[in-house]
């Protein structure tokens, strides 16, 4: 009982750097219309940027936090502008954009590689919080503690803004029709940018948590992420941030769980599975509404 | 030219989420006949088009077509049937040229299997040759003979106009449903047309055009059918349609007491749709 | 001075073995965007053809003449099953679900090491020599010319640019796609099982996303309006990589991932493309 407990804590802030990441990486999808294969990588120049403000700049453990947020917002409104805006402008859909995002995976992966040249870095012992408050007998590690609360403020912070601000219903507008937009008075290129730099940011959050907990700087870290996000926003609907929190910690949950009671090389396959069945069955996910996809 | 018609509709109606685009609409078209859908815009005669093309499904009614009913069935078995069409906006294939753009139009009427044909047997050649020369033949049918080569990128509205006939005609369908076939041309472009349909009439094809040029629905249909919000307001000739009242007001937005107007008459307003 | 040419072309055979290979996947990947379908699910068929004939040559002994045609066919089956539950799906999805399907193909290799020798790998006991695959490139090469003349070829590019339309002339899209997924099915179940026998050795990552990454960019650089594209882009994008080793190292992937970059944004329609020789072509005839 006592490890099914732990467990499920394990699950949980494991799954919540996964919702962390599918929030980002959802946003993009459901609001611009994109599958971005090269969101991952804003994780992982996260979390090198984050290992970088630790170790080399010896900053404080929420300065290597910032650093993340900050390096992932700047990236994604980079590979945005460059790789997706003309795209946007000849009117490419969908699948033009996912192929580009593809050719901006390979050069971040391997500029990520060079970076940490091609190794694994750990955050040092110091450089993050390590305390380990207990609940009755249930250890509670303050990184897991960290992840949890991150995502269920930036959920909150997230879904208020799109549904109550000015900027969430240009955001809502420009992702469904960005003409139909423009004659309403909102200005896309602002809601775009905006878009892909709260996407990054909240991306680059995860990463940097994820970087310190799993001591995996480097390329591979932001793969695994993208793969998990996206089938976290698949299953949890892309259309609401809340969707992939849930979906997010639920994949995290059921990890955890089958690594432990059925075996390790298993451990993927429950996510792939859902993923591949919502897919197929109901692609707008669990909370999501029928509606057409954006192209 | 009584008995039973070849296109017959009964009761069909469609909506789309709450909107009702067709509703309880019936009539019928005769063999060997030119007809007439008129209506104003948003009235729902596209959507009665891909009805009947199978491109929608009905929600209610009847389609058939001499005798069979056309309901279930999916696009290209309705096509094999005997029915082609033009679309509202010109789509023809990009990057194809004229003759291929026909040549595909042929398909049904391929005469050889798609394995002869990946061997390259020499019937299947022979074939290929002959569906060829039919392609150039409805080419020059249509007047664009000397545009063969060309991509259809290349060509005038009208021109583009002209090819998506001649490779609707390429499956040599006995009914041939055009939707605003002279959208955008001026007066003798649609003479053009007119009296290119009226070969095909005399030739022995079937056809329903959706037009909003009221001279020549006058002039080249028999038989016309008005739609307004998607039910049938009027049937029967050209004449007598535009005689009708409410047809009147649907177009010209007012009630008059002679009979029809040629368009010399500038159209004040368009209501609603 | 023999020894140097003899290394020269052992560096470069090499490549344009990986090169062969390369274009099956990227022919496979091909097959089906000629009708309008964009899908990663050929990595799925290569593992089936790869495994199967790993398998068959090194349990069962078969020579080659059987286990390359059964290879295929073990591919081909795949793509059927594969595009019975596919083809319902709309185009984005399809694609998606076609990644999620890569994903899936890792874990039943791990979790399947009777057949795949799971986290270990398995050895492959025969090497492809390469007169072997340039000779069955060339047959598929001209099988994919007769493809594009027949009443197949016409079918398909009508589907891929308006299926609407296409219907409305008689032709089937579902069916012309699924036929395509045969084929598709087939080249990469016959890709696979050649790239086990250049690489002689088969991991759970052999058959995942870094192949599939290699074919979508082939058919993108090379042209994905023709088959020779696919061989050209396959060409391209395995001997970009070699001189990029020869010259910096460290940056081969992303000078791969730059080309592509280069090509989505300048050349969308890739190096070999038909309309752009056909509009240079009636620019031409229009000037005489």
């Amino acid at each position: 009982m006592q490890l099914l407990l732990e467990q499920m804590v394990n699950g949980c802030a494991i799954g919540a750097l996964y919702g962390l990441f599918a929030i980002g990486f959802g946003l993009v999808f459901s609001t611009l219309g994109i599958l971005n294969a090269a969101h991952g990588c804003y994780a992982s120049f996260a979390a090198i940027a984050g290992y970088y403000a630790a170790t080399s700049l010896r900053l404080p453990f929420a300065a290597s936090l910032v650093a993340g947020v900050v390096t992932g917002a700047a990236l994604a409104i980079l590979v945005d502008q460059i790789a997706f805006q003309p795209l946007r402008r000849r009117g490419a859909g969908m699948l033009g954009a996912l192929i580009t995002s593809i050719a901006f995976w390979m050069i971040l992966d391997s500029l990520a590689g060079l970076a940490t040249d091609q190794q694994s870095l750990s955050f040092p012992a110091g450089t993050f919080p390590s305390a380990m408050p207990m609940l009755g007998t249930l250890p509670l590690p303050a990184m897991q503690m960290i992840a949890i609360g991150g995502l269920i403020v930036v959920t909150i912070a997230i879904h208020w803004l799109i549904t109550h601000s000015r900027l969430g219903a240009a955001m809502r507008a420009v992702g469904w029709n960005e003409t139909a937009a423009q004659l309403g008075g909102v200005n896309p290129r602002l809601v775009i940018l905006a878009t892909a730099g709260l996407a990054g940011a909240t991306s680059g959050l995860a990463g940097v948590l994820a970087g310190i907990s799993t001591n995996n700087v480097s390329f591979t870290l932001g793969e695994g992420m993208l793969l998990k996000g996206f089938a976290a926003v698949v299953v949890g609907g892309y259309e609401d941030v809340r969707g992939a929190a849930v979906a997010g910690i639920g994949l995290g949950v059921a990890e955890v769980l089958s690594a432990q009671y059925i075996s390790t090389s298993m451990r993927d396959a429950i996510t792939y599975a859902l993923l591949l069945g919502f897919l197929v069955l109901r692609p707008r996910g669990l909370f999501g509404r029928a509606s057409f996809l954006r192209a | 030219m009584n008995g039973t018609p070849m296109l017959a509709l009964s009761g069909v109606g469609k909506s789309f989420g709450g909107v009702q685009a067709v509703s309880d609409l019936s009539f019928g078209i005769e063999r060997g006949a030119v007809a007439g859908l008129m209506g104003p815009n948003g009235a729902g005669k596209t959507t009665v088009i891909n009805l009947i093309t199978g491109l929608l499904a009905a929600d209610a009614g009847r389609i058939v077509l001499d005798g069979h009913d056309l309901a279930g069935l999916a696009p290209q078995d309705i096509a094999s049937r005997g029915i082609g069409r033009t679309y509202q906006n010109v789509r023809l294939f990009s990057g194809m040229t004229s003759l291929e753009q026909v040549v595909a139009g042929g398909f049904l009427r391929r005469g050889t299997s798609m394995l002869a044909s990946f061997f390259g047997t020499p019937s299947a050649r022979a074939a290929m040759r002959r569906t060829r020369e039919e392609a150039m033949a409805l080419l020059d049918r249509v007047g664009m003979a000397d545009r063969a080569h060309s991509l259809a990128e290349a060509l005038s509205y009208g021109e583009q106009r002209r090819i998506e006939i001649a490779r609707a005609l390429g499956a040599r369908p006995k009914l041939l449903l055009l939707d605003e076939p002279t959208a955008g041309m001026n007066a003798a472009e649609s003479q053009v047309i007119g009296r290119l349909l009226h070969e095909l009439r005399d030739a022995g094809l079937t056809i329903l055009m959706v037009e909003h040029n009221i001279r020549l629905v006058s002039d080249f249909c028999d038989h016309v059918a008005v739609m307004s919000f998607g039910r049938k307001l009027t049937e029967g000739s050209p004449a007598a349609c535009l005689a009708h009242p409410e047809v009147q007001e649907a177009y010209f937005g007012r009630k008059r007491a002679s009979s029809s107007e040629s368009e010399s008459h500038a159209v004040r307003s368009r209501p609603h749709g | 001075m023999m020894q140097k040419l003899l290394d020269l072309w052992a560096a470069y055979e090499s490549t344009l073995a990986f090169a062969a290979v390369n274009a099956f996947f990227a022919l496979s990947t091909y097959a089906v965007m000629a009708t309008g379908i964009l899908s990663f699910a050929t990595v799925a068929f290569a593992a089936v053809g790869g495994f199967l004939g790993a398998q068959l040559m090194g349990q069962f002994g078969l020579p080659l003449w059987l286990v390359l045609p059964a290879s295929a066919a073990g591919g081909c089956v795949a793509s059927l099953v594969v595009s019975f539950v596919f083809l319902r799906l709309e185009s984005h999805w399809l694609a998606l679900a076609s990644l999620a399907l890569i994903l899936i193909t890792r874990i039943l290799v791990l979790n399947a090491p009777m057949l795949t020798g799971g986290v270990n790998g398995l050895s492959v006991p025969i090497e492809a020599p390469l007169w072997l695959l340039l000779g069955l490139l060339a047959v598929v090469a001209l099988a994919f010319w007769r493809l594009s003349v027949s009443w197949y070829g016409i079918a398909a590019r009508a589907v891929r640019e308006d299926p609407a339309v296409a219907g409305s002339l008689g032709i089937a899209p579902r069916r012309v796609q699924r036929m395509a997924f045969a084929v598709s099915g087939a080249l990469g179940g016959l890709g696979g099982v050649l790239l086990a026998m250049t690489l002689q050795f088969l991991s759970p990552e052999t058959y995942y996303i870094n192949i599939s990454f290699t074919m979508i960019a082939a058919v993108v650089l090379g042209g994905s309006y023709h088959w020779m594209g696919a061989i050209v882009g396959a060409l391209v994008f395995t001997a970009l990589p070699q001189i990029m080793q020869a010259l910096v190292p460290q940056v081969q992937d992303l000078a791969r991932g730059v080309a592509l970059l280069l090509i989505m944004i300048l050349l969308p329609r890739g190096l070999v493309d038909p309309r752009a020789w056909r509009i240079r072509r009636a620019l031409r005839e229009a000037r005489r």
